[in-house]
């Protein structure tokens, strides 16, 4: 490496230096507007979905419309407005300190970029479903994945896509199954190694699958990769978040749950002098 | 599908009642329980630390829960001088500067620019992992490792090489600036294990064309004054904001041709 770079170390830089090289469209003054090879006033408008645009963006490739429908009605299911919920609790008080509705609705978007939930655990939904499919062909049984998997949580269920965190059970799975049937959209391997997988959980462990099990394994079975999920899925809470900026918006300033100073509960150093 | 077992029921996990804090105590005013007649930080009363401390003094109390003594305040400060701009070039500035000649409003520019300052190329994203790298690897000798990235590391096919967080090319050679600060840190007073290793390992790597990067001297001068690794990030985006607001603020009064926009001759369109 280092013999070369001592010669045209910057090469790489100089070649991109004032230029854009796009492989995903642009906009061609007077001869239109391009995605993807797509022309996108003669292609897609009018023509295909938003969510079809949204994910022909975020992975290079056009679904077709039924996937699409279910990526919109999955986005129904993944954000609600309840302020209680923590990327939601943000826009609530964005609303309540005046913030605008995009920075609030931002804010609230980034805190959903989080491993306790949101968007990045989707990311190990999908690898776990993809990595268990693999074992399960090679021979591994689903109470051996189980095991597996209990293993790296001293014993306990917890695998990312089941056993839902606050509550037991996922309604969503149920409305999501009547959209899938709906919409023509077949159950892959992944789903039914998930629902093996569920089977098991519940008879040893009284736990079901949640919605990240669900879509991850459905997604799976559409090809989608973990990466492509995270790009597709990137403001997956933003409705939500909207919902909860607009009620505290529309209401006096700086009165959601607002805080008494004994609300805090200090638990640091007694008061002494600066030195 | 095992619908009956959809049925939704509450864990009941327990939440605290209140949200605890050793960092800050509001005491409240004798006439309105919502308004703080006095603030504490870590003990210390706020009006009397303006007083008799400084700024960065307050930070690394903040973040440490003491104050700082002489040695340690001054290469905090010097951290902070040395950190304070990213540069016009860097792409968290550039976002404050597109923020800011679109005429996006004010305050969206330190957060835009922030979020990009995250990235874990150069950025926030790349200090809590070099704290990681730094606090595992300095009691192992410098070169010998460096021996071993360098043996064992695959470079990308294009563009630089971090062979450990915040170490490694940029455009493609050995960033001088860097390796300046962090010689001029090095050599102030006071304790700095961390620092002197990674100017160690750093040299060892230069003749592969890699050496230090601004996020690992962050990270090596936050280990040294003992931050935890959590805060790393954000305190590195802290020590750069002064600069990326600067410049966003300077074109936010110019008009949009006050920056390049790329011809359309030189914006090619290539589908794989």
């Amino acid at each position: 490496m280092s013999s070369n770079m001592n010669d045209r170390a910057y090469q790489l830089w100089d070649e991109r230096r004032g230029k854009i090289q796009s492989k995903k469209g642009g906009w061609i003054i007077g001869k239109g507007v391009f995605n993807h090879g797509y022309s996108m006033m003669d292609d897609l408008v009018g023509k295909v979905s938003y969510m079809q645009v949204m994910v022909l963006n975020a992975t290079g490739r056009l679904p077709e419309r039924a996937v699409a429908d279910w990526f919109d009605a999955i986005h129904i299911c993944l954000s609600w407005p309840d302020p209680r919920i923590w990327c939601n609790q943000i826009g609530a008080l964005g609303g309540t300190a005046r913030t605008s509705v995009v920075a609030a609705t931002s804010a609230g978007v980034l805190a959903a970029d989080a491993k306790a939930y949101g968007i990045k655990p989707l990311i190990q939904g999908v690898n776990f479903i993809q990595t268990a499919l693999l074992d399960f062909k090679r021979g591994t049984s689903v109470d051996e994945i189980i095991r597996n998997e209990c293993a790296k949580h001293r014993g306990k269920p917890n695998i990312m896509g089941y056993a839902r965190p606050l509550a037991k059970g996922d309604e969503r799975i149920i409305a999501m199954w009547r959209v899938q049937k709906a919409l023509g959209l077949p159950i892959g391997e992944h789903l039914q190694l998930a629902e093996q997988i569920e089977q098991s959980l519940l008879k040893n462990f009284d736990e079901s699958m949640n919605i990240n099990g669900y879509m991850t394994a459905f997604l799976s079975d559409l090809g989608y990769t973990a990466d492509e999920v995270y790009r597709i899925f990137a403001v997956l809470v933003t409705s939500g978040v909207t919902a909860c900026y607009v009620d505290t918006r529309d209401k006096a300033p700086d009165t959601f749950l607002p805080l008494r100073c004994a609300d805090i509960e200090y638990t640091g150093k007694l008061a002494r002098p600066v030195p | 599908m095992a619908t009956e077992k959809r049925k939704v029921e509450s864990r009941n996990d327990v939440f605290v009642e209140r949200t605890a804090t050793k960092i800050w105590q509001e005491i409240e005013s004798p006439n309105n329980p919502y308004l703080a007649d006095s603030c504490l930080c870590h003990g210390y009363d706020l009006l009397e630390l303006t007083q008799k401390r400084s700024f960065v003094e307050t930070l690394y109390l903040l973040f440490r829960g003491e104050l700082p003594d002489a040695d340690e305040a001054r290469l905090l400060e010097h951290l902070m001088i040395a950190l304070i701009n990213p540069g016009p070039r860097h792409p968290a500035t550039r976002a404050a500067m597109n923020a800011g000649v679109g005429s996006t409003d004010r305050e969206h520019i330190l957060p835009i620019a922030l979020s990009i300052y995250g990235g874990s190329h150069l950025g926030a994203g790349e200090v809590e992992p070099a704290m990681d790298f730094l606090r595992k690897q300095r009691k192992h000798d410098p070169r010998q490792l460096a021996h071993e990235l360098i043996t064992n590391g695959i470079p990308p096919q294009e563009g630089d090489w971090h062979i450990a967080p915040g170490f490694g090319s940029r455009f493609g050679g050995v960033d001088t600036m860097p390796a300046k600060i962090a010689k001029h840190l090095a050599d102030l007073p006071g304790k700095h294990e961390t620092l002197l290793w990674g100017c160690k390992f750093a040299v060892a790597l230069n003749e592969h064309s890699l050496g230090w990067l601004s996020p690992a001297i962050a990270a090596a001068v936050f280990t040294d004054l003992g931050f935890s690794p959590r805060a790393g990030a954000g305190l590195f985006q802290l020590l750069g904001a002064p600069g990326l607001l600067a410049h966003g603020v300077e074109l936010s009064n110019k008009p949009v041709t006050a920056m390049p926009f790329v011809k359309d001759e030189n914006y090619v369109i290539k589908y794989e």
